[in-house]
């Protein structure tokens, strides 16, 4: 029990990123590609694979030293501001001294609600609010018999009406969310993050064509953040603070994202790891079918 | 009438390149089923006032006035709505027994709605504009020209965008839409939010 203890004490951050759904969406002529660490912005109908694998500060013998993640979101609009998402993932832990622990974490559903689209301004407001359910994910993985709540706030802003030549490109979003857990010793957690993005296909069509490779063309570097802290009685949980450089390239229905996990405190993490995201847009795909569209679409 | 006369020539520069070569005979590419205001077709040089049940050959450039609006049944089965505002060309509309076979008109200005009739066999469906050419099998979508830019969203169906500039292309699906600006790529396409779609169904909606 007490390696299981000190795993998840490690894992903390982990399992926020599995909670976090990831995706593209758009305000006026501003797409805002897929994220891999922070949620999305908006509802979407979407379907996409997430893995991350993260070396972890191990606590002695027994305790995890490594984390790999693979992660499945569906996203399903309801109406054409009103969706949710079902995401579940399936966890091994490499534990200090050998073995490997494997299994599901808690299965999550968040409901997102698109409140602002501004389109002449790029700029998106919208609400969301996760549910993860308790005991249906694995203890060994650090999977809570807990489960919670999280209301979230989601903001998105492109840069493109401002009068900034080659820097129209950038684009900035944050979230916000606050964690509240059912029942002891799981903490309540307050999740904070950010992304700087700068947008190749942005520039190439709303400021200045260059000539550039094709696959340039469709490319976003992009740097995300994601701060995770204990509200009130820690259990044993520590801040922490991952950055996450990479890169976005987007086809047609479709986007892949590499990005390197840097931990910024020691209990988020003992090395540099690495996350990959295959991002379906449903909604471009099967466009004239129910599974790309809101179940109750206008016009 | 200045205004008018303006867009005349605007829609003659705009569809040189398009406009069918040689002094052949106009081909009847569709006739006048919807009409609001005093609206204008130019044939031979001339500006004809149109109305209802009006033939449109190939070659006719068609002016909407300020006020206006038109509704046109092609050769083929398919529907074009123009909005206020909007001179169109029609450079080629080629059908036989109901099927289209090469369909190209020419957008100068405004917006028009255009339900595709789907064909047995790929046949073209073009509307360029100055900034670019938008392409179509069967769908029902819009196309919108602006000085420097166009715009086209998608209600059933696919668009293919391309830059007059760049040649580079833009897929846009059902429920979708995507700009184009002069000398640029086309902008990523994205969903259309509702009140999107409905200002340009409400502009080119004609009784």
């Amino acid at each position: 029990m007490g390696r299981l203890a000190r795993a998840m004490s490690g894992l903390a951050v982990a399992i926020c990123w599995h909670a976090a759904a990831s995706a593209y969406t758009a305000s006026g002529d501003r797409n805002f590609p897929a994220t891999l660490i922070l949620p999305q912005l908006a509802p979407g109908d979407e379907f996409y694979l997430n893995y991350i694998m993260l070396p972890l500060t191990a606590s002695g013998a027994g305790s995890a030293n490594r984390t790999s993640s693979l992660n499945a979101t569906w996203g399903k609009t309801i109406t054409d501001n009103f969706g949710f998402f079902i995401e579940e993932s399936y966890t091994a832990l490499d534990i200090d001294g050998g073995g490997t622990q494997q299994g599901w974490q808690n299965l999550d559903g968040s409901l997102r609600y698109l409140a602002v689209n501004d389109l002449d301004h790029e700029f998106l407001l919208s609400l969301g609010l996760d549910r993860e359910t308790g005991g249906t994910g694995a203890a060994r993985v650090g999977a809570s018999p807990s489960g919670a709540t999280t209301p979230q706030l989601y903001l998105a802003k492109g840069l493109g009406d401002l009068d900034i030549g080659y820097l129209r490109p950038l684009a900035i979003t944050t979230y916000g969310g606050m964690t509240v857990a059912d029942k002891a010793p799981r903490p309540d957690v307050l999740n904070t993050g950010f992304t700087v993005e700068y947008s190749i296909p942005y520039l190439q069509s709303k400021v200045q064509s260059f000539d550039l490779p094709d696959f340039m063309r469709k490319m976003t570097p992009m740097t995300e953040v994601l701060i995770t802290s204990p509200i009130g009685r820690s259990y044993g949980a520590r801040t922490t603070a991952l950055i996450a450089p990479g890169v976005s390239y987007a086809g047609d229905g479709w986007e892949l994202a590499v990005e390197a996990l840097v931990p910024a405190t020691r209990a988020t993490g003992s090395g540099v790891g690495v996350t990959a995201q295959l991002h379906f847009a449903l909604d471009f795909l099967f466009a004239d079918s129910m599974v790309g569209k809101p179940l109750f679409a206008s016009p | 009438m200045r205004r008018r006369d303006l867009m005349l020539a605007a829609a003659a520069m705009a569809s040189t390149s398009a406009a069918p070569r040689g002094g052949a005979a106009a081909e009847a590419a569709g006739s006048v089923v919807g009409l609001v205001g005093q609206c204008v077709v130019e044939r031979g040089g001339r500006p004809t006032p149109l109305k209802l049940g009006d033939s449109i050959a190939v070659t006719d450039t068609i002016a909407v006035p300020a006020d206006g609006k038109l509704k046109l049944r092609m050769s083929d089965g398919s529907i074009i709505s123009l909005a206020a505002g909007t001179t169109l060309t029609v450079a080629t509309y080629q059908a036989a027994g109901g099927q289209r076979q090469n369909a190209q008109l020419s957008l100068a200005q405004g917006l028009i709605r255009a339900v595709v009739a789907p064909v047995e066999r790929p046949a073209a469906f073009e509307v360029s504009t100055a900034v670019g050419t938008a392409a179509v099998r069967s769908t029902d979508w819009f196309i919108e020209a602006k000085p420097g830019s166009a715009q086209v969203g998608v209600l059933s169906g696919s668009v293919v965008l391309q830059s007059g500039a760049t040649h580079r292309e833009v897929t846009i699906p059902a429920r979708w839409g995507a700009r184009l600006e002069a000398g640029r790529d086309p902008v990523e396409a994205r969903v259309w939010a509702p009140q999107e779609f409905q200002a340009v169904i409400a502009r080119t909606d004609v009784p």
